[in-house]
């Protein structure tokens, strides 16, 4: 079985990120795979590994063909990638990214499933999966918080605010997945030793056959979030409980 | 090397996370609650495959004696090794050393004990069938060994003033002796029993042997953990053996007469020991001075942050002249190995000296800048300074480390 994960490299969110002119976040540091895409990239790991054969591979779009965070997901056990590094894609939109990145997975060879973050950490569309799998022609299941791959088809448990779906679909599929699916593995000595050696195949826009790349979306301005207003204080004088009491018998939480 | 490569920052970045996520939270119940660290160890083993390393390693190692043994057997050449240092990156082995560090210095020496000392005495001298009845589970972790050659009136001086004795009886031998100061005695699976054989002969006459024995055999007693200043993570304990019967199994090379090593096997020992020293100074000294730098920051004295004054900044440079020179010395060493060079006896003991009173001078002014903060356990200054003391005294203390450089130097 085969599987493809569609992993972001991102400025590490430890980090002060800084904007560029056009309003969209500086990426010409070091790039880090995006937390949320290591879920993705365990699943995929599991999968095949259950499958008893296959292999995972990953497409990401990222300036200065960087590879730092795809390096960090080869360590887990991924076996090669596909990275779109184009300066005319710098600052695309969801559907220009979701367009490109499907085009890599036309590149990465066979594959029985796609497997992508439910969202980015740092740019938080979260449509990227969905209009992938729209731009393949492939059924696509969000939120998953389990995967099982059984036959032709894969089993997925869809995280809802109730409680979850059991969704059942055919395969090849699109799966988008959440921080709770499974717990990513710390890369292996041995995992980082051969990562390097990796292949990662560096494609343009144009190697993918996309041709003028062009979006309607900008971001006008970015402001601020507004602070938070300050809180009342009151002084302790032996009865403030009552006055809580009140505050909270106000709000009617109690 | 000026610095740690991508992958190596891959490495470090990695085994940081998992420290900080898996041991830094039980800081306090390795300190004060006598846990033991090895559960904890084994998982660090497993989660960054340092047990199938090992063991794809011994499995090598092993089947090259084997082919020698065939070939010496069929009267053919043996042959040849290949390169020690091929594919050797002991930055592999320094990275958790130092991390480790930066919090339980204590799991690196429950850890270099068992799967370094002890598992290197029986692949050393032992016969195959040894090392692989009990050295492939110490490299791994799945059992503990522990290695006994201090005793209550024997120190540095460990062979001249040896008690512990092994006499021949038929078949067999009877051990007898106690240990002191052993490393994981308390709870070790696999002990490296260091003993001379009396004959009836006069004590500075007889022969050094080692036996490997397994836990609850008749007659060995292992004691609970000692109380001790620091380590507290690495149990510390006392064996008492009262008759032990022992095969020649059990005799590390199954003979009596076995080639010393020479100077060139105690100095190889000498050397990994005292890096690994080095390394876990490196550890300890980065922790202590990024703690002390926070608080430098923070702390508010007279109205200004205590940082401001000269005399916390003298000692704040004073503590970054140390780390950087000790982690000179560790990447040096790591670029010489990988280049197949050996450290002299003289440089390996300089780098432990100066690299264990680096560690001792940064953790004191540590606990000097945290004030009355740094002398409560609660801050973990308190923990380095205590730690860092025990690294001027085992793997040879300062004196010896002394003795060994000028001893070297003039022998040229």
């Amino acid at each position: 079985m085969n599987v493809i994960v569609c992993v972001k490299q991102i400025p590490d969110p430890a980090l002060p990120g800084e904007l560029d002119a056009d309003n969209t976040l500086k990426r010409d540091g070091k790039l880090i795979l995006d937390e949320s895409d290591s879920y993705g990239v365990e699943m995929a790991l599991q999968l095949v590994t259950a499958a008893g054969g296959g292999a995972v591979s990953l497409v990401s779009m990222a300036p200065n063909e960087e590879v730092s965070g795809l390096r960090t997901a080869l360590a887990m056990g991924a076996e090669k990638a596909v990275l779109v590094s184009d300066p005319s894609l710098a600052g695309a939109d969801a559907l220009t990214t979701a367009k490109v990145l499907a085009g890599a997975v036309g590149k990465a060879g066979d594959y029985d499933l796609v497997i992508a973050g439910t969202e980015s950490s740092d740019g938080y569309t979260g449509t990227v999966p969905e209009q992938i799998a729209e731009v393949l022609g492939l059924p696509s299941v969000t939120f998953a918080k389990s995967i099982a791959v059984d036959g032709d088809t894969v089993k997925v448990e869809r995280q809802t605010e109730a409680g979850y779906d059991e969704v059942t679909c055919p395969l090849p599929a699109v799966v988008s997945v959440t921080a709770g699916v499974v717990e990513p593995r710390y890369p292996s000595f041995k995992g980082i030793m051969a990562a390097k050696s990796k292949p990662v195949e560096n494609v343009t826009a144009a190697d993918l056959g996309i041709e003028s790349v062009s979006w309607a979306q900008s971001i006008t301005a970015v402001e601020d979030a507004p602070a938070r207003e300050a809180g009342e204080i009151i002084e302790d004088d032996g009865e403030t409980f009552n006055k809580i009491v009140e505050y909270l018998d106000n709000l009617k939480v109690i | 090397m000026y610095a740690w490569n991508d992958e190596q920052l891959m490495i470090r970045d990695a085994v940081r996370e998992f420290i900080e996520a898996e041991i830094a939270p039980k800081r306090e119940e390795l300190e004060f609650g006598d846990t033991p660290p090895y559960d904890l160890l084994r998982k660090l083993f497993a989660t960054f495959g340092m047990d199938q390393m090992a063991r794809d390693r011994f499995e090598k190692t092993i089947a090259f004696e084997k082919s020698v043994e065939a070939a010496v057997a069929a009267g053919d050449s043996p042959p040849e090794r290949e390169s020690r240092n091929e594919g050797n990156d002991p930055s592999l082995s320094m990275i958790p050393i130092i991390e480790l560090c930066r919090y339980s210095p204590g799991m690196v020496t429950a850890m270099g004990v068992s799967m370094g000392l002890s598992s290197a005495a029986i692949m050393s001298k032992g016969t195959i069938a040894q090392k692989e009845r009990w050295a492939l589970d110490l490299l791994t972790l799945d059992k503990i060994g522990a290695w006994a050659i201090t005793e209550p009136n024997s120190g540095s001086d460990a062979f001249g003033s040896m008690k512990a004795t092994a006499r021949r009886d038929g078949d067999e031998y009877v051990l007898n002796g106690s240990k002191t100061f052993i490393t994981n005695g308390p709870y070790a699976d696999t002990i490296i029993f260091i003993c001379k054989l009396d004959e009836g002969n006069p004590p500075e006459e007889r022969k050094v042997l080692s036996f490997v024995l397994d836990s609850g055999m008749p007659g060995l007693e292992q004691s609970k953990p000692l109380r001790k200043m620091g380590m507290h993570s690495s149990p510390t304990g006392e064996l008492f053996l009262d008759d032990v019967r022992v095969g020649i199994d059990r005799l590390i090379g199954e003979t009596e007469d076995l080639p010393s090593g020479g100077r060139d096997g105690a100095k190889a020992t000498f050397t990994i020991e005292r890096s690994g020293v080095a390394a876990m100074a490196l550890g300890m000294i980065g922790k202590a001075l990024e703690l002390c730098i926070e608080y430098a920051k923070e702390r508010v004295q007279f109205g200004q942050p205590i940082g401001e004054f000269q005399l916390i900044q003298d000692k704040l440079a004073r503590m970054e002249v140390a780390r950087l020179n000790v982690e000179n010395l560790v990447f040096r060493y790591i670029e010489t190995t990988r280049d197949g060079v050996s450290l002299t006896l003289a440089e390996a003991s300089a780098m432990k000296l100066y690299s264990a009173r680096a560690a001792m001078e940064v953790a004191l002014e540590a606990v000097q800048i945290f004030g009355g903060n740094g002398y409560m356990s609660e801050f973990q200054v308190e923990q380095i300074a205590r730690d860092a003391k025990v690294l001027q005294i085992y793997a040879g203390t300062d004196e010896l480390q002394i003795t060994h450089i000028a001893k070297d130097l003039l022998r040229r």
